[in-house]
């Protein structure tokens, strides 16, 4: 399946800090099939050389690690003064060392077990937030959204969307073409605390395209269902 | 009925002191009592022997009841009643020499049980010696009346003394308890008596005058004694119960400080903090045990997840993709459940970490509102959310908290049902009620609600999804918030569940 996702800035460097090499292998097959430089280091020692060494766009650190543990290579981090976004992975104590990830200058953090898809929005939302948010419209053809107004709009004409309707929208086009799975949608739209046995995502999807086709009458919508995975937008 | 302890200890003390105080007071009423009449016995010995040895002229009688009414410390002169017989007066009849006017209505003397009279003179009762000096034996009449200094003599029964005996009765005259005493010498036979009335009286007056002093004194010094002693012994336990409610309120790795607490209360310390130390030692157990579960188990799940979502992507075949979101649906259930178990031990364990900020909970409630409305199928849904609700709290455990109760109103009302949020400030705090109507729901599965892995079997969805681990981790995130979600009480057909939360 091929990706083209718009925001994907090609060539983003990301240093993995991640002990086990089943999950690594995925996740750089994964964030490299997102056209990103992904480097892997297996031990928090290593990890932290590698961080302050190298300019990285992100690190994404795993915090049960051999040798030092992913707090303390942040720690390492910021008391050497590396300012590169951190998104740590947290599986032991997720609610305790989510706080203490970020008092100690973490910028997010994912529970494992996570999808390689939100990994890579929370990358790229990490990249958006830190370059100042430039761009506050998203354009996929002919379709547009509004960041501030939360509005989507289609040949002149808006409509204005709830939280999680802009949201999955915006998960959406992101990549058009990509099958999100309900699963992924659920994670990022709702967070992972939601029932996944409800029928939430299509209801959802179904009021998008509703609002959509108020604008567009044009066939078929621009959502497109993905028999037996998921939802994508249509591709270009 | 439940009584403090210092009212407990206030009445076995001043029962305590009751009982002391009666039995002083007895016993001291009795040797006060018997001294008393050990003395009037000496006396009444003493007039008798003077009467028995120095014979009176029966015109006297009246001077001589006056003299030893005097004599005895006795009121009046009719409170004495004196008699000399002469010896053979048996034989002589009429030949009385003496005898009070009193004698006619009292017990013939041969009636009284006469015993001799036995003095265990100490030195305070120096002048038991009842004979009299040698030289003076039968000197003068008026000379003994004087009562000369006498020589001290040891100790011992008057009986076989030369000069005669003194025996003593009781005796009761005009319902008044009378003591008489004889004395048997060679003129002949004198006999005193007494009315103890007069005595006692005197005497009890007295003790009574002091009695009314002492005895509410004695009480309101127990009193205050029992106060103090509770209070004094209610000190250190009251020291160590706000102690305990920080430990167990806090954490467990707190211990109580025994630093100047008296002995039995450092032992007791001493005991509480080792127990405190292996309740904190398996809760810690526990708890390591669960996150150490936790992460064996999320690894392989990661991996799961990972190759799963990685396969569906790089797959074009829909039937295995199918296959494989069904499959990935499987892991995350696996993976909620996981994570609910991890948390419900932290919160067991009193560790599940809060990071409280400013949360505006109207909007939070709001944003699950619009949720509801995708949630609901044909249920009609009801909400009443007052403006401008904050709490300080944890955002994402608090979004969890309400998932879990709007999925359990969604998922348990009939398609005709409904459900209905209504959020309120009060004073301390916000009220959300989540209700919802359902089939009847029997006392029995309400008292259930919590319980982990419960889920109620109601008879038209027998296809309720979830873990039944979503309503007891509510209420843990709740009370983590110093807050509690209960079950109102109310209508079988309708379950409202009421969470607190302290503003």
């Amino acid at each position: 399946m091929r990706l083209a996702s718009l925001e994907v800035e090609v060539g983003l460097k990301i240093l993995l800090v991640e002990d086990e090499q089943k999950i690594a292998d995925f996740v750089c097959a994964g964030l490299a099939t997102r056209s990103m430089q992904v480097t892997h280091c297996v031990d928090g020692n290593a990890g932290l050389a590698r961080a302050c060494a190298g300019p990285f766009d992100a690190v994404v650190l795993d915090i049960m690690l051999p040798g030092r543990d992913g707090l303390s290579v942040l720690k390492g981090m910021r008391a050497a003064g590396v300012t590169t976004p951190v998104i740590l992975l947290t599986a032991r104590n997720e609610l305790g060392d989510r706080i203490e990830g970020l008092e100690l200058g973490a910028d997010d953090y994912l529970a494992k077990p996570f999808f390689v898809e939100e990994l890579a929005a929370r990358i790229h939302a990490l990249r958006r937030r830190l370059a100042g948010d430039r761009q506050n419209t998203v354009d996929v053809g002919g379709l547009k959204l509004d960041r501030i107004t939360r509005e989507v709009s289609c040949h002149g004409r808006s409509a204005e969307l709830t939280t999680r309707e802009f949201s999955l929208l915006e998960y959406l086009m992101r990549s058009p073409g990509q099958v999100f799975t309900r699963a992924q949608i659920l994670e990022h739209v709702w967070g992972y605390d939601f029932d996944p046995s409800t029928n939430v995502v299509d209801v959802c999807i179904k009021r998008i395209r509703g609002k959509i086709a108020a604008l567009d009458e044009q066939l078929p919508s621009h959502i497109e269902s993905v028999r037996g995975a998921g939802y994508r937008l249509r591709p270009l | 009925m439940n009584i403090s302890f210092r009212t407990r200890l206030f009445f076995v003390a001043a029962l305590i002191v009751g009982a002391v105080l009666a039995l002083v007071l007895g016993l001291g009423w009795r040797s006060v009592l018997k001294v008393e009449m050990d003395r009037l016995n000496e006396r009444l010995c003493m007039e008798a022997r003077r009467i028995a040895t120095q014979p009176f002229d029966a015109k006297e009688l009246s001077r001589l009841e006056a003299d030893v009414a005097l004599k005895l410390r006795l009121g009046a002169s009719d409170q004495v009643l004196v008699r000399f017989d002469e010896i053979g007066f048996e034989v002589r009849a009429g030949g009385t020499a003496l005898q009070s006017a009193g004698w006619r209505n009292a017990p013939r003397l041969e009636d009284l049980t006469w015993a001799p009279a036995r003095f265990e003179s100490g030195p305070t009762t120096g002048e038991s010696g009842l004979m009299p000096p040698p030289g003076e034996r039968r000197e003068g009449r008026r000379a003994s009346e004087a009562e000369p200094p006498q020589p001290r003599e040891p100790p011992g029964p008057l009986e076989g003394r030369p000069g005669g005996t003194c025996s003593l009765a009781s005796f009761i005259h005009l319902d008044h308890d009378w003591q008489a005493a004889r004395f048997d010498a060679q003129p002949g036979r004198a006999v005193v008596a007494a009315d103890l009335a007069s005595v006692k009286a005197d005497l009890q007056s007295a003790v009574q005058r002091a009695l009314t002093l002492i005895i509410p004194l004695v009480l309101m010094l127990t009193a205050a004694g029992a106060w103090l002693l509770a209070s004094l012994s209610l000190r250190p336990v009251n020291r160590l119960r706000s102690a305990m409610k920080g430990v167990t309120k806090n954490a467990l790795d707190q211990r109580l400080p025994s630093a100047g607490e008296d002995r039995e209360f450092n032992e007791l310390i001493a005991d509480y903090n080792t127990m405190l130390a292996r309740l904190e030692a398996s809760f810690n157990q526990a708890s390591r045990f669960s996150a150490d579960a936790a992460h064996e188990i999320k690894t392989p799940l990661t991996i799961l997840q990972g190759r799963l979502e990685h396969a569906i992507t790089l797959s074009d075949n829909h039937a295995i993709q199918d296959d494989l979101t069904g499959m990935l649906d499987e892991v995350g259930r696996l993976a909620t459940i996981t994570r609910k178990l991890l948390w419900l031990s932290q919160a067991d364990a009193g560790k599940l970490a809060l990071q409280r900020t400013p949360v505006p909970l109207t909007e939070l409630l709001d944003e699950l509102m619009l949720d509801a409305h995708m949630l609901v199928t044909s249920q009609s849904l009801r909400s009443d959310i007052a403006r401008g609700l904050k709490v300080q709290g944890d955002v994402m455990l608090l979004r969890q908290l309400f998932n879990n109760l709007l999925n359990n109103a969604v998922r348990y009302s009939p398609p005709s049902g409904w459900v209905a949020v209504r959020a309120v400030m009060l004073p301390g705090g916000v009220e959300v009620k989540f209700s919802n109507v359902t089939t009847e729901v029997s006392a029995e599965v309400r008292a259930r609600f919590f319980e982990r892995f419960f889920r109620a079997d109601v008879a038209h969805h027998s296809q309720v999804e979830g873990s039944g681990l979503g309503l007891s981790l509510a209420r843990e995130i709740a009370r983590a918030h110093d807050g509690d979600l209960t079950l109102e009480a109310g209508p079988l057909t309708e379950v409202t569940l009421r969470l607190w939360l302290p503003a």
